[in-house]
């Protein structure tokens, strides 16, 4: 990268906010890998990860006046923003004929928790692949299908709430991890 | 409430993963508001998982970079093609850059700003100097009105006097001295008669106060009789002038009712003076 000049959060947002060409540049280069790493967490097919990254970008751009930095660090944002965009593109039809070998939203409750496979070594994958079992289902079923707490409730026939304790515990075990 | 046991009941992590539920997530932001130490923990781990996501970063195809920069093109902003220009930077954490535009309006406001305030100060000053000398301009006017006033009755007083002093050097008038009768000894007075022209006027050297009710009144002897004088007024300033009297031959006060009395009350005689001839 030709550019050294660094913006901090603050500047960053409002020359985004300002349109600005650059600060856009700065952004993707910045932030393209770690957003990336979230997108082939939740699709593991690095071509169709890139066209969504490349839509998550055009998002973040778009959005960002939406952006309030009260409420949480700009990262925290994007990441939603492209954890979001890549379950829509799981959950799509387009993507379940691709995937022949599963019919993720057909068959859910069979293979709730079995999806897991060659994308074990990418980022929070990684960590929760390392949980115990009844921790990863539900890891796995909230954070990288987007199923709500009630619908994994009704999946996997446990209660709503041992659900809510449940992920819960799983995602303190996850902080621990990740700190480490 | 129980801020740790909130912290540590993994609701902030379901929180930052995106995976709370609307309510858990309307309640965390609530409370983010109202205990800091609940925001602080909610930063904290947003930055472990933003630093995680950082260091397993995976390079994208460079072709995504090109296709949105290629798709966006229409929607960045015109770049000024004015001076543009960038702090330059030492430390890759802290470093600033400068919009240029903004900066030369930010620069030129401010400096609006510094010379409207100056502008301010400088007629304030002004008008409160302008306001102090006005004052004084008053001041000064009011005190040439009085001076020119009492100057006026100054000139007054001094052309009576310089009346009353052509009187006593003329020739013409004879000084009749009044002297104070036994009893009234503290009592003088000067009556200057013109035997010619008959004119009278008294002078008051050193009477008795009189009270409120009474006046002094002026008695001529003619011919061995009392003749009204005049009633005697307020004559401080040199001489007063009163009835003209013929061939008199003394001249006494007396104490009257107020108004005056057609014959003089002798008991209440003051003070006596005979005419002497000196032709």
């Amino acid at each position: 990268m030709p550019d050294t000049i660094k913006y901090t959060e603050t500047e960053l947002v409002l020359l985004l906010k300002e349109r600005d060409q650059s600060a856009f540049g700065y952004l993707y280069d910045n932030y393209s890998g770690a957003l990336f790493n979230i997108v082939l967490a939740i699709i593991p097919d690095r071509e169709l990860a890139s066209d969504v990254l490349q839509e998550v970008f055009v998002k973040i751009w778009r959005q960002v006046a939406l952006y309030d930095a009260t409420k949480g660090r700009l990262f925290t944002w994007m990441m939603n923003i492209a954890r979001n965009a890549s379950i829509d593109v799981l959950r799509s039809k387009s993507y379940n004929n691709s995937q022949q070998n599963r019919e993720l939203t057909e068959n859910v409750y069979a293979n709730a928790g079995t999806t897991v496979t060659n994308t074990d070594k990418i980022g929070l994958r990684k960590v929760v692949h390392s949980l115990k079992d009844e921790y990863k289902i539900l890891v796995e079923l909230s954070y990288f299908e987007g199923y709500t707490q009630d619908e994994i409730s009704k999946m996997l026939n446990i209660p709503l709430g041992t659900v809510k304790t449940r992920l819960r515990n799983a995602l303190l075990q996850l902080r621990e991890l990740v700190k480490n | 409430m129980d801020t740790r046991a909130y912290i540590e009941s993994g609701i902030i992590e379901s929180y930052i993963l995106g995976v709370a539920s609307p309510e858990e997530i309307a309640e965390l932001e609530l409370l983010c508001t109202q205990y800091p130490e609940i925001k602080a923990a909610v930063d904290a781990f947003a930055l472990v998982i933003e630093q995680q996501a950082m260091a397993g970063a995976i390079t994208p195809p460079p072709a995504v970079k090109e296709n949105l920069m290629q798709q966006l093109a229409g929607e960045f902003a015109v770049k000024q093609p004015a001076a543009i220009f960038t702090l330059p930077t030492t430390n890759a954490n802290d470093n600033i850059s400068i919009q240029p535009a903004a900066g030369y309006w930010k620069f030129a406001a401010a400096a609006a700003v510094i010379l409207l305030v100056a502008s301010a100060i400088l007629n304030f000053y002004l008008y409160s100097n302008y306001q102090n000398t006005n004052t004084k301009y008053e001041a000064l006017l009011t005190e040439k009105n009085s001076l020119q006033a009492s100057n006026g009755a100054y000139q007054t007083r001094l052309n009576l006097l310089q009346q009353s002093m052509d009187i006593v050097q003329n020739p013409a008038y004879t000084l009749v001295a009044l002297n104070g009768l036994p009893g009234k000894e503290n009592n003088h007075a000067t009556v200057y008669w013109n035997s010619t022209s008959h004119d009278v006027y008294f002078l008051s050297t050193k009477m008795d106060k009189v009270p409120q009710d009474k006046q002094y009144q002026l008695w001529a002897i003619v011919n061995g009789k009392p003749v009204d004088a005049g009633l005697i007024g307020d004559c401080t300033d040199g001489l007063c002038k009163l009835k003209s009297i013929e061939g008199a031959s003394a001249f006494a006060i007396t104490l009257e009712p107020k108004g005056g009395s057609i014959n003089p009350t002798t008991s209440a005689m003051f003070v006596l003076g005979s005419v002497n001839k000196q032709s």
